[in-house]
C-alpha cells in the first residue's frame, strides 16, 4: 500500500525546493530517481562504499542510509552542484584530474564531495590535515581501480592550500 | 522498504507518538544507519518508523557538563563525540571508540543512543561507555524518567531493558575523580578501517598523584552475548600502581579479562582467535606503560 | 659478460626507436575522459533511462543442487505492474559459454546458487521484487558436490548434464584439461640437489567492480533490431555470443557500451542475465533494464579460480633450476566460463618464469556445485606465481643460498627462447630484480631479524606475463578508422574499449604525437559496434599494444595522403615532413594541416582525409602441444614487499612495496602509475583480506561489510621503477602493463610474512587468524625456554 506522502522543503545545490515524498524514500532515490541527478552513484546501498556520498549541511553522509524526510530544512549538495557555467570544475576536481586519481570513475563523485567537506571543515578550524588523517577521513570510500594513492595525493594537495585555492565556496 | 514515518519535532510530540503507537508495530530510528540496512533486508509491510532525526530537544541532542557527570543526549552523533574537546581530554576511551566507528560519513549520522539501543555485542560506543560506568536515562511515554546502569541495560544480543513505552533519552558518565588517566580503546578487525570489531577492549583507569588506581573500568566487546564489564579485572587493578605491574600481574589481569569472555565461532573469527587476541590485547595495555 | 653484450644490442635498438624526439609520449597526461567522470556527467549503465522502460529482475535458485519439478508464475503475473515473466519453457535459446554447457534459464536442474529460474519485467524495481517473491518453485533437493576431488570420484554423479568430460577427458566431471611438457623431467630430477614438493590452496575472490553488473536492452518490434547498452570488455565477441544465444543474426544486434564502472576481467564473458534481459525486451517490445544489487553482484558475478596446486620443483647444487612438475585441480563450478582457460597463462609461468630446463604441467577444471569461476585480471597467473615463488624460497633455504641470488642466477634474459617457445626479444627480468633488491635494501632487511611483539620481514617475487596481446582467438587484431576534418580536428574510431584503464588517452596521445594536433582537437569514438571496426576486446594487457599499433598504421596511411597533398601545395618534394603544432613543415616551408585537408576536400581531385588500418600482432597460434611464441612481446616484473607482523593479533601490515616492471616504454607515466597502484591494491587484498566464504555452495559473506576490500588506510607506500627495454613490436617500444602489478604481490607478501615469523604459508589469504594460528603452532613446537617473546 502506498503510504501517506510527507511534505519537505530543502535546498539542493543552492536551489530551494518543496516536494511530497514517500515516507520511506531514501535520499539517494530522491536524488537519482526523482530529481534525476545521476552523478550520485549507487555502489552498495549499505553505507560501505561511499559512492553515494552527498553533503548535507556541510557534512558528507551516505545518501543510501539517509531518509529523504530528514533533509527537511537542510542544505544538500551533490556532485552536480560543484559545476557552474562559469566554473565547470571545482578545485577538488581539478586536483583529482591533475593527479590521475580517476580511472573508472564510479567512486569519484563520492570522494570529491568528501574531500570538499573535509576542506571546508579544515578551513573553519584553521588546520591542515596530515596524509594519515586524510586517509582516515576517507576510510568510508572504496575504490577498486586506483589503489587510493593518487586520490590521497590529490586530496593532500587540495587540502594543503590554506584557503583551498581561493575558490572553495560553501554554496 | 515501505513504511510510514512519524517525525516528532518536540519531546511532547514524541511522547504522544509513543502513546499513539503502543498497540501497533513501530521502530524507533535515530541515525538509522543500522536500522535502514535491516529494514531493506526484511521490512514488515505495516511498520511505522518513529523518526527521531527531526527532534529538536537539547536534552536529546546536546552534551552538557555537570559537577558530578557529563550528560550526552541520545541523539548526539559519533562524529560530535569524536570531535568534542572535553571528551577527548577526559574520556579518551570514548573519543577513540567514536573515531573507530565505521566511517566518517556514518559517524556524522550514527548516534550514541542508536549504538547503545542496538545492543550489539560488538558496539564500539557501548563498550567504551561500559568501561566508563555510564548510566542510561530513560523516559517513558508519560514523561517519567528512570535510570539504569549500562550493564543492566544490556540483556542479550540486540536485547535491552527498554520497554515499548520507553525511549532512551541520554547517557551519563561520572566525571573523573582524578585526572591522571590511562584510558583507551583497542579494536581488532581484519583491516584497519570500516570494521565491525572481532575483539574490542575499552579501559579507563583514574589514578592519584602516586600513580595508584583509584577507579578502574574495563569492558570488552564482541566476545560474549553483550558487552561485558570486567568486574574482577577492574577490582584487581584498583589500588595498584598500574604502570608498575609485574609481568606476572599483567598476565593475571589479562587472564581475568579473558575469563570474562565467552566467545563463539562466527564468520569473522573463531572463538579460539577471539580468546587469544583478547588476552594478548589486554596484556598490551599494561606493557606499553 | 653475455648480459652486457645483449644490453649493448638493446641500446642500439633503443637508439633507432629513440631516433625521434618525442613531445608528448612519456609525459604525464590526465585522462581525456576524466572531467566527464569527475563531474558526475559520465553516463554509466545505472544512469540510463529510456522512455517506457521496464525493470527486470531474476529469480535464482534457493538451493545449489536440485531438480526443478515445477515453476508456478501465475500469482506473480497477476500483480499490478508485472508485464512479463519468463522461464526456460517460454524461450527458444541456445546454451551459452565457451563450452556451450550453460543454459540461459534453468528448467531441469539447478547446479549452483546463482542459477536463473525465472525473470520478471515490471514497471518498477519494487514491483519486480515483489513478483519474484510470488513465484513458486517446487524443488527436489539433491546433495551437492562442492569438493572437486569428490567430483572426480568414480561414483560421483555428472554435475553438468551438457559437459563433454567423459568423451574428451575420460571423466564426466572434467570440464577442461590442459597438459604441457618440455625437457627431460627424469634426467633433471637426477641433476637436482634439492627437490621441494608442496600443495598450495588458493581462495575464491571476486572483482568487486564499484558499479554492479548492468544491462539495458531495447528491442524494436518494427525492424527486429536489438540494441544493448552493455558493460562488456569484448563487444564483438559479446555480439556473437548474444546472437548465438538468441538465435539471431549478429549484425541485427548493436552493442553500445556506456561508461564502464570497472572491469578487471569480469566482463570478458557474456552471462545469463544479459540474454535474459534481451529476452524480456523482445517479449514486451519495451526497453528493459536489469541492474544487480551488491548482494546479487557477490552471489552471481564471476570469481577468480580457486585451485589446489601440487608443485614439485628442483635445483642443482649451484642453485640452477632443474625442473618443475605441477598438477592443478581447479574448481570450475557448475558451468564453464573463459576462466577455465587460465591454465593457458599459468603454463607459461611454470614453463618460462626463470630458466626452466624441464617442465611437466597438467591442469584440470572440475565441475562442482559451486559458482562458476570467470576471468580476472592476472588470469591464473597470481595463483601460479604464488606457488612458484614460494617453492623458490624453500629451495633457497634448503640450499643455503640467498633468495635474491637464486633468482638472479635463474633470471630470464634477452634473446631467450624458452622451453615453450616464448621468444624474449627484449627482457627486463634481471634489471627489474636488481632494481627492487637495491631500492628496498633487501639483503640487509632479509638478514635482520626482530624479537618482540612486532616482527618485520621482506619477501621477493617476480612474474612473467604476455605484453603484446595473446593469440587465443582467430584474430588478436584491432581496426582503426581516422577522419581528419577540414578544421584540423581528428576523430579516431577504434575497435578497442575504454574501461577506465586509460587507453583512450594513450591513443589520443599517440595521434597527437604523430600528427602534431593538440589533444583538445582529438576525439576517440569507441563505444558502438555499429560504427567501430573489429577488435577482440580488453584483456591480456593488450589494448595499448594492439590498438596503439593499429592506430600507428592508420596514421601512416593518413600521412601518406597528407604528405602528397602538402608537397604539392608547398611546391616541394614529398618526404618525411615534420608534423608540429597544427602544421606540416618541410625545410623552409610550412602549411597548416587544416588547410591541407580543405584543399583535399574541396580542391581537385576531391578526396576525403580518412584512413583505415587493421593490425594483427605478429604472435602465432600455439600448436596442440601449446608450443609457440604466443604474444607480441613479454612483460617482466619483480616486487619486494616489506611487512610488519603483530604477533599478538596476527595482523600483517604491508609497509612498503617496491615494484620494478619491464613496460617496454612508459607512454603515460601517470596512467601507468595508476595501473601499478591499482593492481597492487588487488594483489594485497588477495594476499591478506579477500575471501569468498562458502558453505555447501552458498556464499556466506555477500557484502562489502564482510568481504574485505582494502580501504584508503590499508595501503602501503609504493615505490615504482619502470624498466624501459624498448621492444620494437610495441608502440614506441611499449609492452602491456595492466595485469602485471597484481601477479607477484601475494607471493612477495607471503614470502615476507614467512621471513618475519619463520613460518610457512601454503594458502591465502593471510588473515590475522590464519597468521596467528601458524605462529601459535610454531611456538608450541619450540622449546619452552626460547618461547618468551
Amino acid at each position: 500500500m502506498d503510504k501517506k506522502q510527507v511534505p519537505i522543503s530543502f535546498t539542493i545545490n543552492g536551489k530551494k525546493m518543496t516536494r511530497q515524498v514517500n515516507p520511506s524514500l531514501l535520499l539517494i532515490h530522491l536524488i537519482r530517481d526523482e530529481l534525476k541527478l545521476k552523478g550520485t552513484k549507487p555502489g552498495c546501498m549499505e553505507g560501505e562504499c561511499g559512492a553515494c556520498t552527498v553533503i548535507v549541511d556541510g557534512r558528507a553522509v551516505n545518501s543510501c542510509l539517509y531518509l529523504a524526510v530528514n533533509i527537511d530544512g537542510k542544505q544538500v549538495n551533490t556532485i552536480e552542484g560543484l559545476s557552474t557555467v562559469e566554473r565547470p570544475l571545482h578545485p577538488v576536481q581539478h586536483k583529482i584530474l591533475e593527479h590521475g586519481a580517476v580511472q573508472c570513475g564510479f567512486c569519484t563523485p563520492g570522494f570529491v564531495l568528501s574531500i570538499k567537506a573535509i576542506g571546508d571543515e579544515c578551513v573553519e578550524q584553521g588546520i591542515v590535515p596530515s596524509r594519515k588523517e586524510i586517509a582516515k577521513e576517507l576510510e568510508g570510500h572504496l575504490c577498486r581501480c586506483t589503489g587510493y594513492v593518487k586520490i590521497l595525493d590529490a586530496a593532500e594537495d587540495y587540502l594543503a592550500h590554506p584557503i583551498l585555492q581561493n575558490s572553495s565556496d560553501h554554496g | 522498504m515501505n513504511f510510514n514515518t512519524e517525525s516528532p519535532a518536540t519531546r511532547e510530540e514524541l511522547l504522544q507518538c509513543l502513546r499513539r503507537h503502543q498497540s501497533a508495530d513501530f521502530r524507533l530510528a535515530a541515525g538509522g544507519t543500522d536500522l535502514l540496512i535491516e529494514l531493506k533486508k526484511s521490512g514488515p509491510e505495516d511498520l511505522t518508523l518513529i523518526n527521531l532525526g527531526r527532534l529538536e530537544d537539547e536534552e536529546f541532542t546536546g552534551i552538557t557538563i555537570h559537577p558530578a557527570e557529563i550528560r550526552i543526549g541520545a541523539l548526539v552523533t559519533a562524529a560530535r563525540i569524536h570531535k568534542d574537546p572535553y571528551i577527548h581530554e577526559h574520556f579518551p576511551v570514548l573519543h577513540q571508540a567514536a573515531r573507530s566507528l565505521a566511517s566518517a560519513q556514518i559517524r556524522e549520522v550514527a548516534t550514541i543512543g542508536g549504538n547503545v539501543c542496538q545492543a550489539s555485542p560488538s558496539g564500539d560506543l557501548s563498550c567504551a561507555l561500559a568501561a566508563l560506568n555510564a548510566t542510561c536515562e530513560i523516559i517513558d511515554m508519560d514523561g517519567k524518567i528512570r535510570h539504569e546502569t549500562l550493564s543492566g541495560f544490556f540483556r542479550g544480543p540486540g536485547k535491552t531493558s527498554l520497554l515499548k513505552s520507553e525511549v532512551l533519552k541520554g547517557i551519563s558518565i561520572p566525571v573523573n575523580q582524578d585526572e591522571t588517566l590511562m584510558s583507551g580503546f583497542i579494536k581488532i578487525g581484519k583491516r584497519l578501517a570500516m570494521e565491525c570489531s572481532i575483539v574490542s577492549i575499552g579501559y579507563h583507569f583514574q589514578m592519584n598523584a602516586t600513580g595508584t588506581v583509584i577507579q578502574a573500568g574495563i569492558a570488552i566487546g564482541a566476545v560474549a552475548p553483550t558487552v561485558v564489564f570486567c568486574t574482577r579485572a577492574a577490582a584487581f587493578v584498583t589500588g595498584k600502581k598500574v604502570n608498575d605491574l609485574t609481568e606476572e600481574e599483567q598476565l593475571q589481569v589479562a587472564g581475568l579479562i579473558r575469563q570474562a569472555a565467552s566467545p563463539i565461532d562466527d564468520l569473522r573469527a573463531s572463538a579460539w582467535y577471539r580468546s587469544e587476541v583478547l588476552f594478548n590485547s589486554a596484556r598490551s595495555i599494561f606493557e606499553k606503560a | 659478460m653475455r648480459l652486457r653484450i645483449i644490453w649493448l644490442i638493446q641500446s642500439f635498438k633503443t637508439a633507432l626507436i629513440m631516433d625521434k624526439k618525442l613531445k608528448l609520449i612519456g609525459k604525464s597526461t590526465p585522462k581525456l575522459d576524466g572531467s566527464e567522470r569527475v563531474s558526475g556527467r559520465a553516463v554509466y549503465g545505472h544512469d540510463i533511462e529510456l522512455p517506457n522502460m521496464l525493470h527486470g529482475m531474476i529469480l535464482r535458485s534457493r538451493y545449489p543442487s536440485a531438480r526443478i519439478k515445477s515453476i508456478d508464475c501465475s500469482e506473480a503475473l497477476e500483480l499490478d505492474g508485472v508485464e512479463c515473466i519468463i522461464t526456460a519453457n517460454d524461450v527458444d535459446v541456445n546454451r551459452i559459454s565457451y563450452k556451450r554447457d550453460h543454459p540461459v534459464l534453468k528448467g531441469e536442474t539447478v547446479n549452483c546458487q546463482r542459477d536463473e529460474l525465472a525473470a520478471v519485467a515490471a514497471t518498477s524495481r519494487e514491483t519486480a521484487r515483489k513478483a519474484l517473491r510470488l513465484i513458486k518453485v517446487d524443488y527436489e533437493v539433491m546433495e551437492g558436490i562442492f569438493d572437486p576431488f569428490e567430483a572426480l570420484k568414480e561414483d560421483a554423479r555428472q554435475i553438468n548434464l551438457y559437459g563433454k568430460g567423459a568423451e574428451s577427458f575420460g571423466n564426466k566431471n572434467i570440464a577442461e584439461s590442459f597438459t604441457y611438457s618440455h625437457g627431460n623431467l627424469e634426467e633433471q630430477k637426477k641433476n637436482s640437489r634439492v627437490i621441494v614438493s608442496r600443495r598450495y590452496r588458493l581462495p575464491r575472490v571476486t572483482h568487486c567492480c564499484l558499479a554492479t553488473s548492468n544491462i539495458t536492452a531495447d528491442y524494436s518490434v518494427l525492424d527486429g533490431r536489438l540494441t544493448l547498452y552493455a558493460s562488456t570488455q569484448v563487444p564483438f565477441l559479446y555480439q556473437r555470443d548474444m546472437a548465438h544465444a538468441l538465435k539471431m543474426d549478429p549484425s541485427r544486434i548493436r552493442i553500445i557500451q556506456p561508461t564502464i564502472g570497472g572491469g578487471f576481467g569480469s566482463k570478458l564473458d557474456m552471462y545469463p542475465f544479459e540474454p535474459i534481459c534481451a529476452l524480456l525486451s523482445m517479449k514486451t517490445g519495451k526497453p528493459v533494464q536489469l541492474l544487480y544489487d551488491r548482494e546479487e553482484e557477490f552471489i552471481a558475478s564471476p570469481t577468480r579460480q580457486t585451485m589446489v596446486i601440487d608443485l614439485t620443483t628442483g635445483a642443482d647444487a649451484e642453485g640452477k633450476f632443474t625442473f618443475r612438475e605441477v598438477r592443478i585441480i581447479m574448481d570450475n563450478g557448475a558451468y564453464t566460463s573463459w576462466g577455465a582457460t587460465t591454465p593457458f597463462v599459468m603454463m607459461q609461468t611454470y614453463s618460462s618464469l626463470y630458466q626452466v630446463p624441464a617442465c611437466h604441467f597438467r591442469a584440470d577444471a572440475i565441475y562442482t556445485n559451486n559458482p562458476f569461476a570467470g576471468s580476472f585480471r592476472g588470469y591464473g597467473n597470481p595463483q601460479a606465481t604464488f606457488s612458484v615463488e614460494r617453492n623458490i624460497d624453500l629451495m633457497a633455504e634448503e640450499l643455503g643460498i640467498g633468495k635474491d641470488e637464486i633468482r638472479l642466477i635463474n633470471a630470464n634474459y634477452p634473446g631467450e627462447i624458452t622451453g615453450q617457445g616464448l621468444h624474449f626479444k627484449t627482457c627486463g627480468a634481471k634489471p627489474a630484480l636488481m632494481k627492487v633488491l637495491e631500492t628496498s635494501d633487501y639483503e640487509r632487511k632479509n638478514r635482520e631479524k626482530q624479537n618482540g611483539r612486532y616482527r618485520r620481514g621482506v619477501g621477493l617475487a617476480s612474474m612473467l606475463h604476455v605484453g603484446g596481446g595473446a593469440k587465443i582467438y582467430r584474430s588478436d587484431g584491432c581496426g582503426t578508422r581516422l577522419k581528419l576534418d577540414h578544421y584540423g580536428y581528428l576523430t579516431i574510431v577504434t575497435g578497442s574499449s575504454e574501461i577506465g584503464q586509460g587507453s583512450e588517452t594513450v591513443l589520443a596521445m599517440i595521434a597527437s604525437e604523430e600528427l602534431g594536433i593538440p589533444l583538445q582537437q582529438i576525439r576517440v569514438i569507441n563505444t558502438d559496434t555499429d560504427i567501430k571496426p573489429w577488435d577482440v576486446g580488453v584483456h591480456a594487457s593488450r589494448t595499448s599494444f594492439v590498438a596503439g599499433n593499429s592506430l600507428l598504421g592508420a596514421i601512416r596511411l593518413l600521412k601518406d595522403k597528407l604528405n602528397l597533398k602538402a608537397a604539392r601545395l608547398m611546391e616541394c618534394e614529398t618526404g618525411d615532413f615534420l608534423y608540429e603544432a597544427g602544421s606540416i613543415r618541410a625545410d623552409q616551408k610550412e602549411i597548416k594541416i587544416d588547410k591541407v585537408v580543405r584543399e583535399m576536400h574541396f580542391g581537385s581531385p576531391n578526396e576525403l582525409c580518412v584512413a583505415e588500418y587493421f593490425y594483427e600482432p605478429p604472435s602465432s597460434f600455439q600448436d596442440k602441444q601449446y608450443m609457440g611464441d604466443v604474444s607480441g612481446n613479454y612483460a617482466f616484473a619483480s616486487q619486494v614487499a616489506e611487512v610488519e607482523v603483530d604477533t599478538y593479533t596476527g595482523k600483517v601490515k604491508v609497509l612498503n612495496v617496491y615494484v620494478s616492471q619491464d613496460v617496454g616504454r612508459v607512454l603515460n607515466p601517470v596512467g601507468l602509475q595508476g595501473q601499478i597502484e591499482g593492481g597492487l591494491a588487488i594483489g594485497i587484498g588477495y594476499a591478506l583480506t579477500e575471501e569468498m566464504i562458502y558453505e555447501k555452495g552458498v556464499l556466506q559473506n555477500p557484502s562489502f561489510h564482510e568481504y574485505k576490500l582494502l580501504t584508503p588506510v590499508d595501503m602501503p607506500d609504493i615505490h615504482f621503477y619502470p624498466i624501459e627495454t624498448l621492444d620494437e613490436a610495441g608502440p614506441y617500444g611499449s609492452k602491456g602493463a595492466g595485469e602485471a602489478p597484481l601477479i607477484p604481490s601475494a607471493a612477495a607478501i607471503a614470502n615476507a610474512v614467512s621471513d618475519a615469523l619463520g613460518v610457512e604459508f601454503q594458502s591465502l589469504p593471510l588473515t590475522p587468524e590464519n597468521v596467528l594460528r601458524a605462529w601459535s603452532e610454531k611456538r608450541q613446537h619450540e622449546p619452552a625456554n626460547s618461547r618468551k617473546v
